[in-house]
């Protein structure tokens, strides 16, 4: 009885492990959306800031839709404008379209190279950032630093094959435990 | 032609409308939600600005507990370098004290100059400002975005804060208040595109708009007259024409540059602001 139970207890944290690590991007995307101008070593690199949240959406929305739901992204984006100040429901309406564009891109996708998978990102970031623009120029007084935007996008794209080798390596890893 | 367009429009549907195993709710669905949480708070219904008052500061409070492990990282690595700091330091006031014991009996004549350039410039209290509003706030989160270069503070409509109210690091003007929730409050700092500050300049009748460009070494006076020129070492004061702040509050200073330009940069420290005082248009008391 004393070995079932034990058993029955190595089971359960198993599990809440399994369940814990399936869950990181999730849990990556929150905190992302609470943290990402607080904590300069993640995003903010003087000019080489990027989106780190763009990079986890396209990334898994194309690669394993199970394990990021549409909801959490809706969720992270309010948070997101929350924080930042801007309209209710802009950031989340351009991760959804980020996610619209590369869902359309998963499904167009026959056999899946890192380098069609790399410049399919840039008409999502294009899609993204330029709704997020006439969002912001049509629903709100706030100007913004054009520059800044295109450098943060431009690292974006730039740094997704390095955030793809580790996203990927993480699940190889998951997978294999 | 027509079989691609059929797949293009297939492929298209299934991104939008179709829900994989996991997920809960269908793109398009949330796509819509968000256009009506967009609609909902552009023509701010009474409902979304409570809505979002609750919102902000529910967001900003958890933000801010659950970044305490993220500051005390950042505390310790400060201390650590201070403590270095401190020493080269100690070297060099070691040095300083000697020179100022020397310059000692300038004091003095200092002191006299400043009362009569004081009175010169005639920035004595302006009583048609009401000036009964003054309260000690703590920053509780410095955001920087490619949008807006803001500060939260921890106090808001519970303590009287209103919109439009200034604020000041040390003795010097550093933003206003854009926003207030019932806990918290948001400062836009000077050095926001969207900041506009009337302003004039130290030994002349010029006025100016001071305007912020993301940079506190580089803010931008618009308005000048034609053909003027800015001259480096001299201060930018609150001009008062706005009606609202006392004239003669400091702001910014023109310098000049390592390429010989002149530049204004903000007196205040938006990065160094810890506590911040936040009044109702009055010089820092």
């Amino acid at each position: 009885m004393a070995k079932l139970t034990s058993k029955l207890k190595m089971l359960n944290i198993k599990q809440a492990k399994i369940k814990l690590f399936t869950s990181l991007p999730v849990i990556s995307l929150y905190f992302f959306s609470f943290y990402h101008f607080q904590i300069p070593e993640v995003g903010k690199i003087g000019i080489f800031s990027f989106n780190f949240q763009m990079i986890l959406i396209y990334f898994y929305v194309l690669k394993f839709p199970e394990d990021l739901g549409f909801g959490n992204i809706f969720l992270a984006g309010i948070i997101n404008d929350t924080v930042i100040g801007i309209p209710l429901g802009t950031t989340s309406l351009s991760y959804l379209l980020l996610s619209v564009v590369t869902s359309y891109v998963r499904n167009a996708t026959i056999r899946p190279v890192l380098t069609s998978e790399w410049f399919a990102f840039i008409p999502a970031l294009f899609f993204s950032n330029l709704v997020y623009l006439v969002i912001i120029n049509n629903f709100s007084n706030i100007s913004f630093y054009y520059l800044e935007l295109i450098q943060n996008t431009f690292f974006t794209f730039l740094f997704f094959p390095i955030f793809h080798f580790i996203f990927s390596q993480y699940q190889k890893l998951i997978k294999n435990n | 032609m027509a079989n691609q367009r059929d797949d293009f429009i297939i492929a298209i549907r299934y991104a939008l409308l179709k829900k994989s195993a996991k997920q809960k709710f269908s793109l398009f669905f949330l796509i819509l939600l968000s256009i009506s949480i967009i609609t909902l708070d552009k023509f701010s219904f009474p409902f979304m600005s409570s809505t979002r008052s609750v919102l902000n500061d529910l967001v900003y409070h958890v933000s801010v507990i659950s970044s305490q492990p993220a500051k005390l990282k950042t505390y310790l690595f400060k201390k650590t370098k201070k403590h270095y700091k401190t020493i080269d330091e100690n070297k060099f006031l070691r040095k300083e004290i000697e020179f100022l014991k020397r310059e000692k009996f300038n004091n003095a004549y200092l002191t006299s100059e400043n009362e009569i350039l004081k009175e010169a410039l005639d920035f004595s209290t302006n009583k048609n400002f009401e000036q009964n509003f003054s309260i000690t706030v703590k920053v509780i989160l410095d955001l920087e975005s490619v949008f807006v270069k803001s500060l939260l503070v921890n106090k808001g409509t519970n303590k009287g804060i209103e919109k439009g109210m200034t604020v000041f690091s040390k003795d010097y003007l550093m933003g206003t208040i854009i926003e207030t929730n019932y806990l918290t409050s948001r400062v836009l700092l000077l050095t926001d595109l969207n900041s506009k500050l009337p302003v004039i300049i130290e030994g002349s009748n010029v006025n100016a708009i001071l305007e912020g460009t993301g940079k506190k070494k580089n803010l931008r006076l618009n308005y000048l007259p034609e053909n003027y020129e800015i001259e480096p070492n001299k201060i930018i004061f609150t001009s008062g024409k706005d009606g609202f702040l006392t004239p003669g509050i400091p702001v910014a200073k023109t310098y000049l540059s390592k390429k010989d330009k002149v530049l204004i940069k903000l007196l205040a420290d938006p990065d160094q602001a810890l506590i911040v005082n936040v009044t109702n248009g009055q010089i820092n008391q």
